[in-house]
Formats: structure tokens, sequence, C-alpha cells
């Protein structure tokens, strides 16, 4: 059975002023995880602006089911922003609202729904990613990996069909990096929802991605695409086996 | 009641099904049924699976009994992530900070405690830093004072002269309608002069000092903490408050007779036109200003604007140095320095005119 596109991203050439990326294209299917790999400074978080609707690519097009997201259509757009939930690396909770303002915040913004409703469901939503009980915390209050958390129960209140993450794992120790890892799992099995993760931490690249594809600076695009046990084990040139191997520039192997 | 959802329900469906429902089942007597219907429906959204919790949770609390109508298991799913009884009470008690009158009372004292104990050691961290300054002037980061002289004096120098100017020039009309009816308008001359030296100069150019330059010290000391670079430089082992506050503090003070110099010339120009355009010849008005601008009133003027500056600089910079690690601290901050100085310039204004008064300058 031919699985659903979800993302289609068609030759964008990354980049602010000048191209960091050129043609990279690639598609993701509804309910995979999806992980952009590469190097730091490669590009991977100026991608993600870019399919995010933060900074227009220099070149080509993104569409989010369907919906051109670089649309000069508003409507369009505004369609294409309604598919997703972005969780930033930072977390990017705001810091003069508890952790369930910040939860209730869209649904406040873009549902109709009665105030005690909205706040049960924002509860559900902390509820799923382990929070419920920190709902009254300020984000001054909690830890890094409580904020990650907190980030994806924010991007989850709309109920996104994709979820984008920028380095969920960074600066997370083992124990809550794989819990995090699992809560991304549990979230995709149980809502089948498709999830592209910008990292290069490579257990959580191996404890959760479907397909990955892997960029480059010094090659400025793509240079591979596929599973990443395939990659590790078949690495199609060089730059690919050095990084599944954490080898330095210059290491022999 | 039978409540029955649809596999395609939209928020603003589950909204209208959640008016209704909720408020009758509320109102239902115990021992009721209350029949969940999902057996056209295979997964329950969000909006969906918060009404089945809801109205579990209200007849777990109003004793009705309960019925499901769940052939695919999406309520039992539901009800497994989402048991009704942690839901139970959803009042705003969740924080991690107290809500009673009495802690936050409690926490606002020890607050404005600690705030004072921190402005109290920054003082003397300041008062000591000086004093070494008089003795080592070479140990001050002059490179950060020219710097932070120029952002906070040359560049606000067309304001200061703007303000300068149209307060000179306010000042005259004001006063020489009065003195008209005299026919002694020429004596506007000496009010303005004697005015702007020894009142209006430094305090408006420490107004203009302080929403420029104080907010923009608490701004930029305040994000240098939230971005954790203050405590880099004191696992150096060097002292934010000397490092960071000291070039600050110097540079406002010495900026501030500076620019209190431009604005009262600016004033005076601007006086003249008004009084140049009242027939006073500008010899008359130049010789007036001449005779009433006296060496201690200068000296008394200039000597305030710069503890203003000193004002303006600490206040900025202890404010910025206690900020909190929050973007909305840091907005916080810069706020709280204007406004400290400004109350700060008020007092300090209030205890130099009795000074003046006693000492007859």
């Amino acid at each position: 059975m031919e699985r659903k596109t979800v993302i289609e991203v068609n030759h964008v050439d990354a980049g602010y002023d000048h191209p960091v990326l050129r043609d990279v294209d690639f598609k993701v299917f509804q309910g995979e995880v999806f992980v952009v790999l590469g190097g730091s400074g490669c590009g991977k978080s100026t991608m993600l602006k870019h399919m995010i609707g933060l900074n227009p690519p220099l070149a080509g097009t993104v569409r989010l089911i369907g919906d051109n997201i670089w649309s000069g259509d508003p409507a369009e757009r505004t369609r294409a922003l309604r598919h997703f939930g972005v969780s930033y690396q930072s977390g990017a909770l705001f810091g003069s609202m508890t952790l369930l303002e910040n939860v209730l915040l869209p649904l406040e913004c873009f549902t109709s729904l009665p105030p005690s409703a909205r706040r049960l469901l924002a509860l559900m939503r902390l509820e799923q990613v382990g929070l419920r009980e920190y709902a009254g915390f300020y984000p001054a209050d909690i830890s890094g990996g409580m904020k990650k958390r907190a980030a994806i129960a924010r991007a989850l209140a709309l109920e996104p069909e994709i979820l984008f993450l920028d380095e969920p794992s960074a600066g997370l120790d083992p124990v809550t990096s794989a819990g995090l890892d699992r809560l991304l799992l549990e979230l995709r099995d149980r809502h089948g929802m498709t999830m592209v993760m910008v990292t290069h931490e490579l257990p959580s690249i191996f404890a959760v991605a479907d397909r990955c594809v892997m960029l480059d600076r010094a090659a400025q695009g793509m240079i591979a695409q596929g599973k990443p046990a395939e990659l590790r084990d078949y690495p199609p040139n060089d730059t690919v086996r050095r990084f599944f191997n954490r080898q330095a520039e210059g290491d022999k192997s | 009641m039978v409540v029955k959802f649809n596999n395609a329900m939209n928020a603003d469906e589950v909204s209208a099904l959640w008016t209704r429902t909720v408020a009758e089942a509320a109102a239902s007597q115990s021992g009721a049924t209350l029949t969940l219907d999902a057996s056209d429906c295979a997964t329950l959204g969000g909006a969906a699976s918060a009404l089945a919790v809801e109205l579990r949770r209200i007849a777990n609390e109003r004793g009705l009994k309960l019925e499901l109508r769940d052939p695919h298991g999406s309520l039992d799913t539901v009800f497994r992530v989402f048991p009704a009884e942690k839901f139970a009470k959803i009042e705003t008690g969740l924080s991690g900070r107290s809500h009673s009158l009495a802690a936050q009372v409690g926490e606002s004292t020890m607050r404005i405690w600690r705030d004072f104990v921190e402005q109290l050691a920054f003082l003397g961290e300041m008062v000591s830093g000086f004093l070494r300054l008089m003795f080592h002037p070479g140990r001050l980061r002059w490179r950060e004072t020219l710097v932070c002289f120029e952002r906070a004096g040359i560049d606000a120098l067309p304001i200061t002269l703007l303000i300068g100017f149209l307060i000179g020039l306010i000042l005259a009309f004001m006063s020489a309608a009065s003195l008209r009816q005299f026919g002694v308008e020429v004596y506007v001359a000496d009010l303005i002069a004697i005015g702007l030296f020894r009142e209006l100069g430094p305090i408006i150019t420490s107004i203009i000092l302080a929403g420029r330059s104080g907010s923009a010290f608490a701004a930029e000391i305040g994000t240098m903490k939230v971005n954790e670079e203050l405590d880099a430089l004191v696992t150096f082992g060097i002292r934010p408050a000397m490092f960071l506050a000291m070039p600050r503090v110097v540079a406002a003070t010495l900026v501030m007779p500076v620019l209190t110099i431009f604005a009262v010339t600016a004033g005076l120009v601007g006086g003249a036109m008004v009084l140049v355009s009242m027939q006073v010849p500008p010899v008359t008005y130049l010789n007036h200003v001449t005779d009433s601008i006296t060496l201690p009133n200068v000296l008394f003027g200039l000597g305030k604007s710069a503890v203003f500056g000193t004002l303006v600089g600490m206040v900025g910079c202890s404010h910025g140095l206690q900020t909190g690690r929050t973007a909305d601290a840091v907005g916080r901050a810069a706020t709280a320095a204007v406004v400290g100085s400004l109350v700060l310039i008020t007092v300090f204004d209030g205890a130099f005119a009795v000074v003046a008064y006693f000492a007859g300058v």
C-alpha cells in the first residue's frame, strides 16, 4: 500500500543571503519519524526554518499535506501552518506564563472550546508528557528536560499532524534523553503523528528514526538518505561513515 | 442521558456538545445513567477525549451510573491514558509558587529585604572601587568606558540639544508673558540662565540619561546574566560589579556635566530667540546672561549633574546585576532602572536645594 506523503521538500536551496545547501529534495511519509542530521553548522536548523515557514528558501518549495507554506496565497500558508507544531531547541516557553498557560495559549487563540474544556485539554497534554503536576510551575522553575517536554506538550495542543523537533535531546542526560525518545515513539504509535527531528545525537537517531537525510556543509547539500542502520552499515561515502562511527576528520578507520 | 461521539468531530462540534452535556450531567440526579456512545468512533480526537474524561469525572463525582458503548476500545484507551481521577481538581492551585496572601506578603517582604541588601552591597563595592580607582586609575577599563561615554553622551547629543532648546523656548515664553506686564521682560534672560544652570539643565539631562542609558545598562547586563556571561566572569574570579558596572558608572558621571552644558547652551539659544523676537537687543540678553551666570551657580549645576550621572549609572547597573534569569526579568530590570533613577534624582535634587539654601549658594 502506498504511503501518504505529508511533507514534500522540492529542490530547495537553503540559506539566508546565499545558499548553504543546494537542491535539497526529499519526502516524508505519514506516521514516520524522519531525522534531518548532519554535523554542526551544516544547515540543519536553516532547513528546518524553511520547512516551518520562518525563513523563505532561496529556491524550491515546501509542501505540508499538499499546502505550500511559502505560497503567496495567505489562506494556503495559514492552512499549512495549522498542520504542524514545533518544539524548539531551547523550549521557547514563555517565561511569564506557567506551563499550563503556555499550553493553553494556542487553544485560547485557535479553538472555540469553553474555558473548562481548554483547561482540561491542556492538562491532558501535560499529562501526556508527564508534567501535569507541574502545570502551575513557571519555566524558570523546571529543568531543561522538563522544558523540552513542556514545549512538546504546547506543540501538541492543537493536535497537529506533523511535529517538528529541533535538537530535542541536546543538553539532556542519557536517561532523560531516552525518556524523551520513548515519549516521541508513543506519540507516533498512539496518534500516527509524523515527526521531523533535527539532531546529531546518534543514540536518539537509532532509537526513534525510521528514515533520515544527511546534510553536509562541504558538499553543500544532501549526501545520503535512508534508514539509519543502513547508512551506518553501508555508508555511501566517507563523510557518512565518519559521522556514524564518530570519527574526527583525519582519523584512520 | 446519552452522549454520542462521532469519528470526525471538529472542535466547534465538541464545543457545542461540551456546553450542553456537561451542564446536563452536572445537573443529573445521583443514580441516573450516563451513556458514552463511541460505537461509530475508532479513535477520539483531543477535544472529544477531554469531553469523555470530564463526563466520567462528573459521573464519579455525582454518583451517576456510567455506561460505555465502546466496541473499538477508543474510550477505554482515553481512560487508560487519562484516568478521570487525576483530573478531579483542575483548580489553579497547582503552582510551585505560593498563592496565599500571607505567603505572598512574606515573599515580597523577603524580596524587598534581599534587594535592599544587594543594593547596599553593590553601593559598598562601588565606593571601594571608586577609592581604589583614585589611586590606580589605570585599573579602569578605559576602552569600555569610552564606548559607554560615546553611547550615553555623543549619541544622546541631538535629543539633549532639542529638548534643551525647547525648554529654553517654553520657559522664555511663559516668563516673558508675566514680566512684560511690568516692562521687565529683559530679566527673562537672568531667569533662564539661572534656572537652566541650577535646576532644569541637570534635571532634564539626567532624565534623558536615565531613559536612554540607565535602562540600556540594566538591559545589557541583565541579558548577560540570562546568557550566563556573568557566571563566566565569576568563575574567572572577576567581580561583575567592578568589571561591568564601573566603566558605565564612570562614563555616566563624566558625561552628565558635558551633556548639561550642551542642554543649557541650547536652552539659552531658545530663550534668545524668544526675547529677540520681543525686541530685546541680543547684546542686552547676552549681558544679562553673563552677569547672572556666576561661578558658584555653574559649579553647583555641574556638580549636581555629575552626581545625577553617578546615580543613573549605579541604579541601572545594580538592577542589571540583580536581574532574574528570564526575558521578562530583563524588561522589569530596565523599567526598575528608569523608575529608580527618577526617584533618586528627585530626592537628591531636593537635598541639593536644602544644602544650597543653608550654604547660601
